[in-house]
């Protein structure tokens, strides 16, 4: 077998050929160009090329104030906008040392939280739709617009949010937000069965499934592998539990691993993670402290000189801002570690060996957003 | 001399008057109900994939939608048919035109109802199976003259496909024609006037489903066509007209499929208050109908897979069906 | 429940490493403050030797990235671990323009890729890499856009006080 890591290009015979999955696709979840080269239908070896979605993020970050940038964030990874941002507005306060009250904190972690969930109705069927199942997505869909409609009435977009402010949020939770995520989690709850129903029991989607695209821990520490990705793998990582941040530490969750890391495993970690999802939601819900929903801060931010790297779990993964400050209201370098630039390059290792569709179904399961690739 | 005293040229005038009129009577309405046959099943396909996906599917167009296949035919008349450059122009336009050809054909052995058959073709069976292999040609040819890796693809697992699926779908066929001893399809819904012959043959019944599933490219067979990997398939450099071609020729074979179903197992025309007809119609759509579920309920099969499950789990099972169908048939 | 504030790790990676690279400066950091626990200092050469110790140790490479202090640049490399307690180790090498780094590809396979990205945004090229070439920008740039010497950054003009 051919070592991916240094092959290029040339034919080797007559049998072996390329071919271009995307950029324009209608199973790659953004403008991912694949370049597979193929003997007959067994891959030999997968390229990924990004760059069609770079919109300089980090450079504008170097041009603006940190308020100016509160909007960007949120653009990287827009599926879960809502976890960039109020990550972004931490690592700002951790840099200045700013206390947030809790009031505003349990707000983020039940916003964060719905997002979470919202982006994993697309990653789990996104998966399935690359099998060819399209009703769970859609079902997922109809489900997730309740989510943004309930996001929606308190922050004012449903996909790109700038809700969260240094030292707290924008705006209170109304009653309205109150009783609708209360409705939503009984709702959703009963509504589990039915995927399970169709999906889990279904003797076809099982079979492409097990067994396909395993990655084992060796590789995922070797790619730096973070996120529901890895913890169908079977490593018990989640920045969540272990660099608790926010009002994590107050809540009771777990986080749900399997062993075999097989695209099946990955399918399943990211449904149990939605129900966990909903547990922490209702927790929060239910101890929900009054009180201030933001910190005096001033209104031009300048941070003290030095650097910081605030960590957060995001749907797919762990994210790092990393902030160099010079002592003014301009950041010096912003440097944002998309799990996604990570969990993607596993693809050329895996992929080998497996057949065309596999490599469909592989590249669902990690769930990738392909404009954090290229911010 | 009176014209009608020469023998030969009664004979001429015979053939001119019955069968040949019959023939054209026949083709006129095989060219009227296909297409009324696949714009309906097109807007059915649309509305259950809807429903079973929570949503109503098309509304806009007339009561409920009724009238979206005549607007999306009027769609496609308009567009431009664009050849690519580089493609092998004869055999690309000849692929749509031959792919429908055995479409039409298939319409005419079928028995409707004790007088609507078009022709009770002594090898009935045989024609409909002998037409339909030509569309597997047509689709490796679309797929060969564009010129695409994708297309090329999605033809050659088509060829692999249909031929594999194929022996299993005569073997289940072949154990209900040496029950009957006939290839007459009028015979054959003749011969289940008391008990239907599902229940003599479920298994040859479900293979017989399976494999016709898998011959019309259908799901959780259609990774020929697949979406999500291929874009299109076969037909992704094909616009207009030649596209809705493909579209026609597709559903008309399910519904010859279904209809072939119905006449082998399903008892033809027979059943207890309605005409004929109307019962056959019944049984054959709700064939169709628990296809279209099929499709929308489960994911794609690979192509490994697909051809482990003809080969190594269909002809065993329809071989030894057949053995035993003998076996019983010899001993009785 | 695993905490963010180790005692025991601390001590074990500090002490190899000093080790493994006697001339490098490692400083202990409040992780409630900046987010990693330690800090390592190197000068022009040794982010191999940092590399493989953390491998060793079952740590992941977190990103590598760089900052242009004009002067010089600083390359960051950042590692944490999955195990029990979190621990995340910054190591910075500080480069001259034009000098050449080692990469680091065959400690860690993801290096190939965010080695890439550094070059396509700040020009460092790294020796021993299998394909290095741009990334994210056009195949056929010729400028490396986060060098602050390029475009509009605030050493080069004022900000729009409109946009405040």
């Amino acid at each position: 077998m051919l070592n991916p890591k240094t092959i290029d290009d040339t034919s080797i015979d007559q049998r072996v050929y390329t071919l271009n999955l995307g950029p324009q696709h209608p199973s790659t979840h953004g403008v991912m160009h694949l370049l597979v080269t193929l003997d007959g239908e067994v891959v030999l070896k997968v390229e990924p090329v990004i760059g069609y979605s770079h919109r300089g993020h980090e450079k504008m970050a170097e041009n603006r104030t940190y308020e100016q940038f509160l909007p960007n964030p949120a653009r990287m990874d827009y599926l879960s906008g809502m976890i960039f941002n109020h990550g972004y507005c931490m690592a700002v306060e951790k840099l200045c040392g700013i206390e947030v009250p809790r009031r505003a904190e349990y707000i983020r972690v039940i916003t964060s939280e719905l997002n979470r969930i919202a982006s994993h109705f697309i990653g789990a069927m996104d998966y399935a739709m690359g099998l060819g199942a399209i009703t769970p997505f859609l079902w997922g869909w109809d489900d997730r617009e309740h989510i943004l409609d309930l996001l929606e009435g308190i922050t004012g977009s449903r996909l790109t949010y700038s809700y969260g402010r240094f030292g707290g949020v924008r705006n209170d939770i109304t009653k309205e937000f109150y009783d609708g995520t209360r409705r939503f989690i009984d709702r959703l709850r009963g509504r589990f069965w039915d995927y399970e129903n169709l999906i889990n029991q279904n003797i076809i989607f099982i079979k492409r499934s097990k067994d396909v695209g395993v990655i084992t821990k060796d590789v995922a520490l070797d790619y730096g592998v973070t996120g529901p990705t890895l913890r169908g793998s079977g490593v018990n990582y989640d920045v969540r539990k272990m660099e608790p941040y926010s009002a994590y530490p107050e809540f009771n969750f777990d986080i749900p691993t399997r062993e075999e890391g097989d695209c099946l495993a990955r399918y399943q970690v990211r449904m149990a993670e939605m129900e966990q999802s909903l547990n922490i939601i209702e927790q929060a819900l239910d101890h929900l402290p009054p009180g201030p929903i933001r910190a005096k801060v001033p209104r031009l931010v300048t941070p003290p000189k030095g650097d910081c790297y605030c960590a957060f779990e995001s749907a797919r993964g762990a994210v790092g801002f990393y902030i160099a400050s010079d002592g003014s209201r301009i950041p010096y370098r912003i440097k944002v570690r998309a799990p996604s630039f990570s969990n993607l390059f596993v693809l050329t290792e895996i992929c080998p060996g497996h057949f065309l569709a596999d490599v469909i179904a592989i590249f669902g399961s990690i769930d990738v957003t392909v404009p954090e690739i290229d911010r | 001399m009176n014209i009608t005293q020469l023998p030969y040229l009664k004979d001429i005038y015979a053939f001119l008057g019955s069968d040949v009129t019959a023939g054209i009577v026949g083709l006129l309405i095989i060219a009227a109900i296909v297409p009324l046959n696949v714009a309906f099943l097109v807007l059915v396909e649309r509305k259950v994939a809807g429903h079973i996906q929570l949503r109503p599917g098309p509304m806009e167009v007339g009561p409920h939608g009724i009238l979206q296949t005549l607007i999306d035919a009027v769609k496609l008349l308009g567009k431009e048919m664009v050849t690519p450059q580089s493609t092998d122009k004869l055999i690309f336009f000849l692929a749509p035109i031959i792919v429908v050809a055995p479409a039409f054909v298939g319409f005419v052995p079928i028995p409707f109802s004790p007088m609507m058959q078009i022709k009770d073709v002594n090898v009935g069976i045989l024609l409909i199976f002998a037409f339909s292999s030509i569309s597997v040609i047509s689709i490796l040819m679309a797929g060969w003259s564009s010129n695409n890796k994708y297309s090329l693809i999605g033809a050659v697992r088509s060829v692999a496909q249909n031929v594999a699926y194929e022996i299993p779908l005569l073997l289940a066929t072949m154990s209900i024609l040496i029950m009957t001893n006939t290839f007459k399809m009028g015979e054959i819904v003749q011969a289940q006037s008391s008990v239907w012959f599902i229940f003599y043959q479920p298994i040859a019944a479900i293979i017989f489903f399976i494999a016709t599933t898998a011959e019309t490219n259908r799901a959780p067979f259609d990774l020929v066509e697949a979406e999500s990997e291929l874009v299109s398939g076969f037909h992704t450099e094909y616009t207009g007209m030649r596209f809705s071609l493909f579209f026609l020729a597709e559903y008309t074979n399910m519904v010859i499929a279904a209809a072939m179903f119905t006449v082998l197992f399903l008892g033809g025309w027979h059943g207890p208050l309605f005409p004929g007809m109307i019962w056959f119609l019944i049984k054959t759509y709700f064939l169709i109908f628990v296809v279209m579920w099929a499709r929308w309920t489960y994911p794609r099969i690979r192509f490994d897979q697909l051809m482990n499950f003809a080969w190594k789990v269909l002809i065993p099972f329809s071989l030894v069906n057949l053995l035993i169908t003998a076996i019983v048939l010899k001993v009785l | 429940m695993p905490t963010a504030e180790p005692t025991k790790p601390l001590e074990n990676v500090r002490n190899s490493l000093l080790q493994v690279i006697p001339e490098a400066e490692l400083r202990d950091r409040d992780y409630r403050e900046c987010g990693y626990h330690l800090e390592v200092r190197l000068v022009m050469r040794g982010m191999r030797r940092v590399a493989r110790e953390m491998k060793d140790r079952r740590f992941f490479l977190e990103t590598i990235t760089a900052v242009d202090f004009l002067e010089y640049f600083h390359l960051i490399y950042l590692f944490s671990t999955y195990n029990e307690a979190s621990f995340r180790v910054m190591a910075r090498v500080k480069l001259l323009p034009e000098v050449r780094p080692f990469s680091v590809w065959d400690i860690y396979s993801e290096a190939i890729w965010l080695e890439r990205e550094v070059y396509d945004f700040f020009g460092i090229r790294f020796q021993v890499h299998p394909n290095l070439k741009r990334i994210i920008n056009p195949d056929d740039a010729n400028y490396f856009p986060l060098l602050k010497s390029f475009g509009k950054t605030k050493f080069t003009t004022d900000i729009d006080d409109i946009l405040c």
